[in-house]
């Protein structure tokens, strides 16, 4: 929503400034959302909420490096907590968790693609995911929303390491190219 | 020892979208960090990635996080300084709450690691610990399943015992419920007792809910509002399964 992007860059722009207040106003608005991004990776609510205060810390930080010419702030908000979440989840082990027992008692299925809003760039990422080979999306679904790694795709799809990972490798390219 | 950051295109968008999908080990990602601090093509590359896969964040469950994080972050965003020292008789503020709950977020975590000594028999439902300022003693609020809320004095970790209202005042009780605007009260904190007991109170003590304690005049408020300053508050949530 158009007006909804102009009102948060406006907030990042304050926070820029220092104003604990614009800062709060982010909060209030976007931290439902921010908090279940967190949750889908880490699956642990002290761990989210650990990664959330590290998340607009950062987001005081480095509000002045936010350029609204370049995309929509809420997904600037979104891209920093991920990244933040992902690097709890390497820290915690991720990469050995592949042989957790307990994994299998958390499913965690891709999700239905059709939640996606229907705005349209959300519909041509939709098409551009839809046309892509049910294993390829996957795995994109499973690493970008629940922070899996590789031998953890490989694991819940029951495929070889390497054939996931080029999966991985095609699907993104494919989807680059669909969406230029 | 950073890796090489390849030089065909392909590879280059494939590695930058692996980067936002969130695929590469710690070494590798580190890797792309340093790449994208000093190669601006790169940078772009993984700028276009976070904007194509962003939607897909529309997929996680919104899940509203724990009440008292705000607090948490807005305590490390503030320069350090004095403590609030209210005036006496300053009127009921709700800044100072907040400022006052801020502050003893922190001793909260210390305190907690106290807490397993002190359990008692019935397992509450939800609790919550009543923070002043630091060195200050606190006071440990339980909801029992029946809905009472019983207090009790904690003796503070240096190991200095609770001490009641000055001479002169009365330490007030008041419960806040998540989005309303004035606290209710729950009565005085009897003089000289470590301990207080509300079988039936006012209002249902729910999580989130806000327990507060003024300092009044002797008797305490003369309305329904708090007069005095709020000397020590915290938020009840969920009790964790009995130990």
């Amino acid at each position: 929503m158009p007006t909804e992007m102009t009102e948060l860059a406006d907030l990042l722009s304050q926070v820029a400034a220092k104003n604990r207040d614009a800062l709060r106003a982010i909060y209030t608005r976007q931290s439902t959302r921010l908090f279940g991004i967190a949750m889908a990776i880490l699956r642990d609510r002290n761990a989210a909420a650990d990664v959330l205060q590290d998340a607009f810390l950062k987001i005081w930080n480095r509000a002045g490096q936010f350029d609204p010419s370049r995309g929509d702030p809420a997904a600037w908000l979104a891209a920093i907590v991920r990244y933040a979440a992902l690097d709890a989840a390497r820290a915690r082990g991720r990469e050995m968790l592949s042989d957790d027992p307990d994994l299998g008692d958390t499913p965690v299925a891709p999700v239905a693609l059709e939640q996606l809003e229907r705005s349209e760039d959300n519909a041509r990422l939709h098409d551009c995911l839809q046309r892509l080979p049910q294993a390829n999306r996957d795995g994109i679904v499973l690493a970008f929303v629940h922070g899996l790694s590789h031998p953890e795709i490989a694991a819940r799809l029951d495929q070889p390491l390497g054939t996931v990972k080029s999966w991985i490798r095609r699907g993104l390219l494919s989807l680059r190219e669909c969406l230029a | 020892m950073t890796l090489p950051i390849p030089t065909d295109d392909a590879a280059r968008a494939a590695l930058a979208g692996e980067y936002v999908l969130g695929t590469l080990d710690a070494r590798t990602t580190q890797a792309v960090n340093d790449a994208i601090a000093r190669d601006a093509d790169f940078a772009a590359l993984v700028a276009d990635w976070e904007q194509r896969l962003a939607p897909l964040t529309a997929l996680a469950v919104p899940e509203a996080p724990p009440p008292d994080l705000w607090a948490r972050i807005e305590q490390q965003i503030t320069p350090p300084s004095p403590a609030p020292r209210p005036a006496r008789r300053a009127p009921f503020s709700f800044q100072w709450v907040w400022r006052a709950w801020a502050l003893g977020a922190s001793l909260a975590v210390l305190l907690l690691a106290f807490l397993p000594m002190m359990r008692r028999e019935a397992a509450p439902v939800m609790t919550t610990i009543l923070l002043a300022d630091a060195n200050q003693t606190a006071w440990e609020a339980r909801v029992d399943p029946t809905g009472g809320i019983q207090l009790a004095a904690l003796a503070s970790p240096g190991g200095t015992q609770i001490d009641t209202a000055p001479t002169g005042h009365d330490l007030q009780l008041w419960a806040l419920a998540p989005g309303e605007k004035t606290p209710v009260s729950l009565g005085l904190v009897p003089r000289g007792q470590h301990a207080v007991q509300i079988a039936t109170p006012p209002v249902r003590p729910v999580p989130g809910m806000l327990i507060l304690i003024s300092l009044e005049p002797p008797g305490g408020a003369p309305g329904a509002l708090p007069t005095g300053p709020v000397v020590f508050v915290g938020r009840l949530s969920q009790a964790g399964p009995p130990t």
